[in-house]
């Protein structure tokens, strides 16, 4: 199976696994080629008929998804004669939808819209009244709403449960213009993956009631970055808008493709980590809980950390970037403190699953234990510095480095969440990944590189 | 080939040199040129003064306008569907249209049963506004308008400018075509 031929697509020669799938060879070389059905974590299905191509010496066109390629191949992906049938297929695929892009979460992300673009620009037969009407805005559960009038059948959903998690909670069910889909009477659509079925979904029919009326995807901007969520570290996309005189805000995050990591998906948890990630955010220095100046509050650290030398513990979250946790080890040596990062909160066995969770919840784990950093409880001290460890801790003085307010006694000073920062992680499995920073916030919160430069000066 | 070009300049057959003007005695004079100019201020003032009554300017603000035509862009509206619910959906074209970017809209769940989306809230802030027409243009529902006829905003502060949902939805249309012509 292994063996390499070579097939030609418009005129160009292209070396190819025998007997691998065409679409395959023709997403990996970026040639145009429409699909809705198709995807490739869940295989061919070859239910939506858009990816035509003539194949030289054969009498019809032929899906592309469908077929295996064999040696002295001869396909052309272009041309009037195909892009005729495109536009058919379109055409068919488009018998009964609403057209409600207006209304529709997909709008500007919609297969159907860039296919119309690419191939359709055909008047309609069909008028809107004619149309076969199906149920709106069904809740599917797991923050799922379906739109039955706007689907095209491709069963991505139903595969994704059937051959991903397993749980079989979807399904086409009808024939013909009754033809939609469905869960069984009664069922929810109910796993830790099933908001991967909006980011499945070609079109319109499957869209997050999270993200819900939020914003319209052309205006969202995207950055890379991981999810924080736990020790698996799901690459994720970040999309933020910054509205006009509003701040930057995070409407979602949506799985990037890693093969190495995550595939394709990633958990719904991790997901609407973003919720948590901008809530209740402390944003200036605190004073057993009283709001200081921040050239106050770093003159009273400075102070604090001349008085205890060499009786400091510092504590760091295992949810930090690599670049930080070795800047606060430095800083520690300067001081003579002991480091330590107690791992017990982290550890949630019940949140554990075969496909991507982890029971480690601390994305960075891994770092912590390659730079041999004590992972026990810390023993009492006069003071403690802890950066973002979610523990409270006990101590005669106490700095805390927080993202989030809660409540917490001595001095408080605020952080940049990850989403505000750049730096790299190592997964579990000693993947070592980069975050690009998604936020920018208009009154931007000092990163602790930037903290350790000024307690420093 | 003009003198005033350098030597090395780009030369190409879209470039055009022009003469400079002024350099003549007459105009290096001025009095020709001013003779010109008040030649015409005093032909209107003769001649309104002969007829009073048919100066082309209008003692606005006394005297309205009376030949704004259908066409004309005037301030805002949210139409209304024949039903007298709301015809906007919250579909976003018109503040992605915008060049000013002064629509401000935030989409809610309909809960009337007729459509599936609304706005909560929707601003436009005038003193932004180019009234260049664009969200017309662009709205799918026909669900906003400018033919209301109103040219001429007032206010005491920069917040009486932004029009909010409902002010918008109060204007009515003076041209006839009182509800959106989106839908039935």
């Amino acid at each position: 199976m292994s063996e390499m031929i070579d097939i030609i697509v418009d005129s160009q020669t292209y070396k190819v696994e025998n007997g691998s799938l065409l679409i395959d060879l023709l997403i990996r070389e970026k040639i145009k080629v429409p699909y809705f059905c198709y995807h490739e974590s869940l295989g061919a299905d070859g239910n939506c008929r858009m990816c035509m191509v003539e194949i030289e010496g054969q009498k019809r066109p032929q899906i592309a998804c469908d077929t295996l390629v064999k040696p002295g191949m001869e396909i052309r992906s272009t041309g009037a004669n195909i892009e005729k049938v495109r536009t058919n297929i379109l055409e068919l695929e488009l018998i009964n939808h609403p057209v409600d892009c207006p209304i529709c979460d997909q709008a500007g992300e919609c297969s159907l819209q860039d296919f119309y673009m690419d191939y359709g620009l055909h008047n309609t037969k069909v008028t809107i009244a004619q149309k076969v009407k199906h149920n709106k805005h069904i809740d599917l559960g797991s923050n799922v709403m379906l739109d039955q009038e706007r689907c095209v059948l491709c069963a991505r959903c139903t595969r994704f449960t059937d051959q991903i998690t397993h749980t079989h909670e979807l399904g086409i069910i009808g024939r013909g213009d009754e033809a939609r889909v469905s869960t069984m009477p009664g069922r929810k659509l109910d796993n830790p993956y099933a908001m991967n079925v909006v980011d499945l979904c070609p079109v319109g029919a499957l869209t997050s009631k999270d993200f819900r009326f939020t914003q319209r995807v052309w205006f969202l901007k995207t950055a890379n970055s991981v999810c924080h969520g736990c020790a698996k570290g799901c690459n994720i996309y970040i999309d933020h808008n910054i509205m006009k005189y509003k701040d930057d805000v995070i409407y979602r995050f949506r799985p990037r493709r890693n093969d190495a990591v995550n595939g394709f998906f990633m958990c719904d948890e991790g997901r609407l980590s973003y919720k948590e990630l901008q809530e209740n955010r402390l944003i200036s220095p605190l004073l057993n809980g009283e709001e200081i100046d921040e050239k106050e509050a770093i003159v009273k650290a400075k102070n604090l950390i001349e008085k205890c030398k060499n009786e400091i513990t510092i504590i760091i979250d295992a949810n930090l970037y690599t670049e930080e946790i070795e800047a606060i080890l430095a800083f520690a040596k300067e001081l003579g403190a002991r480091v330590c990062s107690p791992k017990e909160i982290y550890m949630d066995e019940s949140f554990q699953d075969d496909l991507l969770r982890c029971a480690n919840r601390a994305a960075n784990a891994q770092t912590i234990e390659r730079l041999g950093i004590d992972t026990n409880e810390p023993n009492p001290s006069n003071l403690i510095i802890n950066f973002n460890h979610p523990q409270d801790f006990k101590a005669t003085s106490l700095i805390s480095f927080l993202t989030h307010n809660r409540p917490c006694s001595g001095l408080s000073l605020p952080i940049a969440a990850y989403s505000e920062n750049e730096g790299t992680l190592t997964n579990i499995d000693g993947i070592t990944q980069k975050c690009e920073k998604a936020v920018y916030k208009n009154k931007p919160i000092p990163t602790i590189l930037e903290y350790l430069q000024k307690v420093r000066a | 080939m003009s003198q005033n070009m350098r030597e090395g300049s780009i030369t190409s057959d879209r470039i055009k040199v022009t003469t400079r003007h002024g350099n003549s005695f007459k105009d290096k004079l001025y009095l020709p040129a001013i003779y010109d100019g008040v030649k015409v201020t005093f032909k209107h003032l003769f001649k309104n003064l002969n007829n009073i009554n048919e100066i082309d300017t209008m003692r606005y603000p006394e005297e309205q306008p009376q030949d704004i035509s259908s066409r004309y862009r005037g301030l805002h509206r949210l139409t209304h569907r024949a039903d007298d619910s709301i015809a906007c959906v919250a579909c976003f074209m018109c503040s992605t249209a915008c060049p000013a970017k002064c629509i401000f809209i935030e989409a809610t769940t309909r809960e009337d049963g007729k459509d599936e989306k609304m706005p909560a809230s929707f601003f436009i802030d005038t003193l932004e506004c180019v009234f260049c027409g664009y969200c017309v243009e662009a709205c799918p529902c026909d669900a906003i308008r400018m033919d209301t006829g109103i040219f001429a905003l007032t206010g005491n502060k920069r917040e009486d400018f932004v029009m909010n949902k409902e002010q918008l939805l109060s204007y009515k249309g003076a041209f006839g075509e009182e509800c959106s012509c989106a839908r039935d």
